[in-house]
């Protein structure tokens, strides 16, 4: 019954002519038999995986028992016991007595050796160490998840959240077919079409929705035609993999930068405030200083200073040279000439290629080596290489063909699989109009040695394009020290062409592109990657047009100094200063004002452990009076709201829609408005007082300062060797202790009250600062979920962070924290906590109360409301932990 | 937990017993009236094969099964503590091979009883809360993994005293651990599960240099740098309950939660992303009346058959490695009523030993094999 393919089985009947709509009456007794097959493969196929597995076991069991056959003759205590056992218990006898009446032997009253008594450890969770905040993982929630517990006392509690919260799974849930079931699937499609009735008795034995099994029939009808047309054609397309980021825009490639460089805390994958924060770019930019950088001297052997002193020889010979080529082309050379003196004769050979290819190369490669060097050494070599490439051109002219019609070219790559690619290399406004003749190049090149292939898909003509490569490189051989990546292209010329098949393939393709685009003034920055112009624009935006300065910083060994000089000449109108990217992300930010507030809440994902994807969806709404359980709070005792800053997109000038404003937060330096922001916290001008006192403005506000902020504090790095920063004020801030983590030894230890305990090293004054409450950030929703749990085994670790009424955070230490969290509660404290906003994060600082020496106890007020605090923490001398409860009896599930 | 789908369902043992072989109570010790809750062979050293060691409340008792049905004391240790309450034991040995044997309970304490001088060893005190299992490396038997309520695994080095790793942190389990096993032969590996219904599987490959470390150690084991395993291989939803035992059978892995079943599934990792994978749930065990928590399987030393006790004090003892399994044999008694927490077989599976709530160890032993 059991045949080899499920689908042979099935197919012949299809041929034979049977349609679907014979009825669906032995469709049903159809699955039944395929699923029996299914079944046994199945069955057959575990049985496999066991004689596999089994042979493992062997394997495992002959090497364990060989090491455990491993042992010496040392004699010992328990050898000699089995010689002369303590005691003997004889077996039961059958047949003795009635039937199954088993006297057992008394053991108890046996003499054993005494273990010594060893003190125990006061009960923890298992919690990992953290010196600064984070914020929860998705993958950490508790919230939709049944929990199971147990009293204390014997019997077992189920509790899966409370009733009236109980969770249902989701019905929308997705069906996810198995082999088996697509087998079904198909099997009953194929044969009998895909009528109503056909769907109903398939969801019936496969399960999932209607429309769910018919996407499904699709989704396996293409898979399956598309592995009908791989046997058929089997062309392995290769996907022409370029390394790094030079295919990609500059957008692609800092993807990864913009979304998981935390731009507060400077670092990558940042914990507490997550990736993919929104990106806030700043109103307003410091210019970047260029005092020391113009001192007229070049910045390298490229640099475009170095070639201007050439420009008047090179000019009139390229006047001579030049003479049969079109007059307004001449003149458009010359304007370059004289105004930067930095365009390559390169550049000068695209602009002239319309006036006869060959020509033009003679002529220009000699006025360039000549305005380069004049060693006459390197000239002659020049020459050489020179006449070598002359010859190359022609061999290449001569294979090139009358131009084809550009749409039938077109049309021969309109399907072809690598479009995405192509988008993404095309430089769209800079392809000039004579790409149409690539397919001819395409195998000129093959067969031609030339060097830098990238550049090919973006130059004018092919046979230009290749000649002004070559003078370049001609170009770096004379020069002798050779400053960029192009030298290496030179003397690997052999190795880049062989990459440089592909690159041509791809730009082959392009013209699909450049049709569209032709008739487009004719540009001749062609060798420009959309990266490079991205980030030369960034350049602009950064240096301003220092065109040393961008080719050392944006493009080091991308591009030369003289080439960024020559392209800025070119585009230089085209693209202004520092105004691509502000308005643009002016409009995103406003746009996304709304969501960024929204998605706050949203806890961070780990990496490495990703819920699978189904989404738990909660039923009832969610309703809170207050806290439920035991969370600590800040002794300040004040009602300071303390609200959660998410720095707002604004550009300028912050209004009504700033989400900061809306929040009631203060805008921080994070935000994207100017410094003259009338919602900007400005930070203090304390001179003497070292902030620590109500007079400074951020103490008052209960912030830190901020040394980036404030006038005159300041903060001096390493030990004063580095040099310190100009002095500004008096002394150094005393409130910015959190920042800076100048923070007491803390030790911990068993406490003298109950439990853990927290403990003080070196002895300090009042006010102090002693350390941080760290914890995993949670949503009070979320708080309240574990509040619950943790009321259960009555130890919290959840501490208040900020306002509960919107959404905001609360600490919990549990698993995650310092050795703060086992600092004691006590309504006679020697510390208190307090919420300090640290470079626009809430933090705890623990501060001492009074002096405390050292090795003393800390203990602070938790402020438990009247109704929260729990009947162990009204004692006099209570703990918050359940240390001193009575009886831990094991909890076990009886019947 | 969810539905298996189509064509991927395991293959469910009948509870048809084959009466391969027959087993009949041998012999009956009641040691006390605590609960006793683990009892365990002693399988990495040949010369006490046929020696077991029991724990209930403050005793670990050490016996010697003996030719027809005869069971002799060999040793006797009490926990001057009253309160300590063992849960679990295991073998284990020095590396000079003297035997150890390790018990660890309530108090969170871990004893390492030298019991060839008859004397304590070491107490390993660093668990915050009850330890539920231990478990040692059959390959280097000084290793041991424990178990804990404080929501980790840990392993120690018996010979030096040290507290290698720690398995728990961002990724590791989120309420008691029950049960944890040594991989049998990739020594990096270990599986364990608990309340949070999970079975995790945790890798020490990128920590082994530790593992190395600990057995030349000489300074202080407090001193030694500890570390952390935040993140396991392998996480499976396997169960949708508190998962108390687990057991590795070659690369399977064998676990059991409270719904009257042993399952074994095969763990699909992908390699390039740790954490994820899938499970092929392979074969099910069924265990009638089986469906409180705490009650533990044992295999005989050729992984070839499993015994489980259950809620009533019968004992299920099940062909492992056949598809689809075969129920050897089923043993009752009318006396044995309690829950029996944990079995025990003996090296070739003749004998089975439980372990029960009311504080009975009962032997059984095979009286006719048939042929095959």
């Amino acid at each position: 019954m059991v045949s080899k393919a499920s689908d042979s089985g099935t197919k012949p009947r299809k041929l034979n002519g049977e349609q679907s709509n014979e009825g669906v009456g032995n469709l049903v007794s159809k699955i039944n038999l395929l699923r029996k097959q299914i079944q046994a493969e199945r069955n057959s196929s575990v049985k496999e995986k066991f004689e596999k597995n089994g042979k493992k076991v062997e394997d495992h069991v002959c090497q364990l028992l060989s090491e455990a056959s491993k042992n010496d003759g040392f004699s010992n205590i328990l050898l000699s016991r089995i010689e002369n056992p303590l005691g003997k218990f004889s077996a039961y006898v059958q047949g003795s007595g009635d039937k199954d009446g088993i006297y057992g032997h008394e053991l108890s009253s046996l003499v054993g050796t005494k273990l010594p008594y060893t003190e125990k450890l006061p009960p923890y969770t298992t919690w990992i160490f953290l010196d600064r905040n984070q914020r929860m993982a998705e993958d950490q929630s508790v919230v939709g998840r049944r929990r199971i517990y147990y009293d204390q006392h014997g019997s077992e509690a189920l509790i899966c959240s409370d009733s009236e919260e109980d969770m249902t799974e989701p019905e929308d849930e997705k069906h996810d077919f198995s082999e088996a079931e697509d087998r079904i699937l198909w099997m009953a499609f194929e044969e009998y079409g895909s009528s109503e009735d056909v769907q109903n008795i398939v969801s019936q034995f496969v399960g999932g929705t209607k429309l769910e099994i018919q996407e499904r029939y699709k989704f396996l009808k293409e898979n399956y035609e598309k592995k009908q047309n791989k046997n058929l054609k089997n062309s392995g397309d290769v996907g022409t993999d370029k390394g790094i980021y030079l295919d990609k825009t500059l957008s692609a490639a800092l993807d990864s930068f913009d979304n998981l460089f935390c731009r507060r805390c400077l670092l990558f994958d940042c914990r507490l405030h997550g990736c993919s924060q929104s990106l806030i770019i700043p109103g307003e930019k410091q210019p970047y200083s260029l005092e020391h950088e113009e001192d007229g001297k070049p910045c390298g052997d490229q640099c475009y200073l170095k070639l201007s002193k050439f420009n008047t020889i090179k000019a009139s010979l390229e006047c001579s040279d030049i003479d049969d080529s079109n007059g307004v082309k001449r003149e458009t050379l010359r304007e370059k000439e004289e105004s930067m003196g930095s365009s390559s004769a390169a550049e000068l050979v695209i602009a002239d290629h319309s006036t006869g290819i060959a020509q033009v190369h003679e002529q220009a490669i000699p006025s360039s080596s000549k305005g380069v060097d004049e060693d006459p050494q390197c000239h002659t070599s020049v020459i050489g290489l020179c006449t070598e490439i002359t010859r190359k051109c022609k061999d290449i002219e001569k294979e090139i063909t009358p131009p084809q019609d550009p749409k039938l070219i077109s049309d021969d790559f309109a399907g072809s699989p690598v479009k995405k690619q192509k988008i993404l290399l095309s430089p769209h406004p800079d392809v000039s109009s004579k790409l149409e003749f690539y397919p001819v190049i395409v195998d000129a090149a093959k067969e031609s040695t030339f060097s830098d292939s990238g550049k090919l898909g973006f130059s004018g003509s092919p046979s230009s394009d290749k000649t002004e490569d070559l003078i370049i490189n001609e170009e770096e051989d004379v020069v002798v020290i050779p400053a960029s990546v192009q030298t290496s292209n030179n003397t690997g010329e052999q190795g880049t062409m062989r990459d440089e098949g592909n690159v041509v393939a791809e730009a082959h393709k392009e013209k699909q592109k450049s049709n569209e685009i032709a008739g487009e003034r004719m540009v001749p920055i062609c060798e420009w990657k959309p990266i490079e112009k991205e980030l030369y624009t960034k350049g602009v935006e950064i240096f301003g047009k220092n065109s040393c300065l961008i080719a050392r910083n944006m493009l080091s060994g991308l591009k030369t100094c003289m080439e960024v000089s020559s392209y800025m000449h070119d585009v230089g109108p085209s693209i202004s200063n520092r105004s691509g990217a502000a308005p643009s992300s002016c409009l995103e930010d406003n746009g996304n004002g709304d969501m960024d507030h929204a998605t706050e809440e949203m806890p961070t994902k780990t990496r490495l452990l990703r819920r699978r994807g189904r989404t738990r969806k909660l039923k009832y709404s969610w309703k809170s009076a207050g806290h439920p359980s035991i969370w600590k709070r800040i002794a300040d005792g004040k009602n300071r709201s303390c609200k959660q800053f998410t720095p707002c997109g604004c550009q300028f000038m912050c209004g009504k829609q700033c989400t900061c404003l809306r929040n009631g937060t203060c805008c921080e330096k994070y935000c994207g408005c100017s410094k003259s922001c009338k919602n900007r916290f400005r930070g203090c001008h304390c001179a003497k007082s070292q902030c620590r006192s109500r007079q400074c403005p951020c103490f008052a506000a209960g912030r830190e300062c901020d040394p980036d902020v404030c006038r005159n504090c300041w903060v001096s790095c390493g030990d004063g060797s580095l040099g310190e920063p100009p002095r500004r004020g008096e002394g150094q801030c005393g409130n910015m202790r959190l920042l800076l983590r100048q923070q007491q030894r803390i030790l911990l230890a068993k406490s003298d009250v109950a439990g853990w305990g927290a403990f003080l090293k070196n002895p300090v004054n009042r006010n102090d600062y002693l350390g941080e409450y760290t914890g995993e950030l949670i949503s009070h929703r979320e708080a309240d979920k574990r509040g619950k749990i943790y009321d259960r085994a009555n130890s919290s670790f959840l501490f208040d962070l900020n306002d509960q009424f919107l959404v905001q955070y609360v600490l919990d230490a549990f698993r995650k924290g310092d050795k703060l969290k086992f600092a004691n509660h006590s309504s006679n404290p020697n510390c208190y906590a307090k919420v300090m906003l640290v470079a626009g994060d809430h933090r705890v600082g623990i501060f001492a109360k009074e002096h405390i020496e050292a090795s003393e106890e800390l203990f602070y007020d938790y402020r438990y409301g009247p109704d929260q605090a729990p009947a162990w923490a009204r004692r006099p001398e209570s703990s918050k932990r359940d240390d001193l409860l009575v009886s831990q009896g094991r909890a076990k599930k009886h019947q | 937990m969810a539905k298996t789908a189509l064509g991927c369902e395991p293959v469910v043992g009948s509870l048809s017993s084959s009466k391969k072989r027959e087993y009949r109570v041998t012999n009956r010790l009641q040691e006390g009236k605590r609960p006793l809750y683990a009892v365990v062979f002693n399988f990495i050293d040949s010369r006490y094969f046929n020696v077991f060691a029991t724990v209930g409340g403050n005793r670990v008792t050490v016996y010697q099964c003996l030719e027809g049905g005869v069971i002799a004391v060999l040793q006797s240790y009490i926990d001057e503590d009253k309160e300590e309450s063992f849960y679990t034991v295991s073998w284990a040995c020095n590396i000079d091979r003297t035997p150890f044997v390790v018990a660890g309970g309530i108090n969170g304490i871990i004893r390492i009883i030298d019991a060839g001088n008859e004397k304590i060893h070491r107490s390993f005190v660093g668990h915050g809360d009850s330890i539920n299992e231990i478990r040692t490396q059959p390959l280097k038997p000084s290793l041991i993994v424990s178990a804990s309520k404080d929501e980790s695994v840990r392993l120690w080095n018996v010979h030096t005293g040290i507290c290698i790793l720690i398995f728990a942190g961002a990724g590791g389990h989120r309420n008691e651990v029950l049960s944890v096993d040594f991989h049998p032969s990739d020594m990096y590996r270990i599986a364990s599960c608990g309340m949070d219904n999970t079975v995790k599987i945790w890798s020490m490959k990128e920590f082994w240099t530790y593992v190395e470390k600990s057995f030349t150690w000489t300074d202080l084991p407090s001193k030694f740098p500890t570390k952390y395993v935040q993140f396991p291989v392998f996480i499976a939803p396997v169960h949708s309950n508190y998962v108390d035992c687990n057991r590795w059978l070659g690369d399977f892995v064998l676990s059991k939660s409270v719904d009257n079943e042993i399952v074994l599934w095969e763990p699909k990792m992908k390699e390039q992303s740790p954490g994820e994978g899938s499970v092929d749930i392979l074969q099910k065990y069924p265990v009638p009346e089986c469906d409180i928590w705490f009650i533990k399987f044992s295999c005989d030393f050729h992984y070839h058959s499993i015994a489980i006790g259950n809620r009533e004090g019968k004992i299920f003892v099940w062909e492992l490695q056949s598809s689809p399994p075969v129920l050897i044999a089923k043993l009752s008694h009318s006396q044995s009523k309690s829950p029996i927490r944990q079995t025990a077989m003996s090296f070739d599976g003749s004998t089975i030993l439980s372990c029960c709530e009311d504080g009975t160890i009962w032997r059984w032993d095979v009286i006719a094999a048939s042929p095959s």
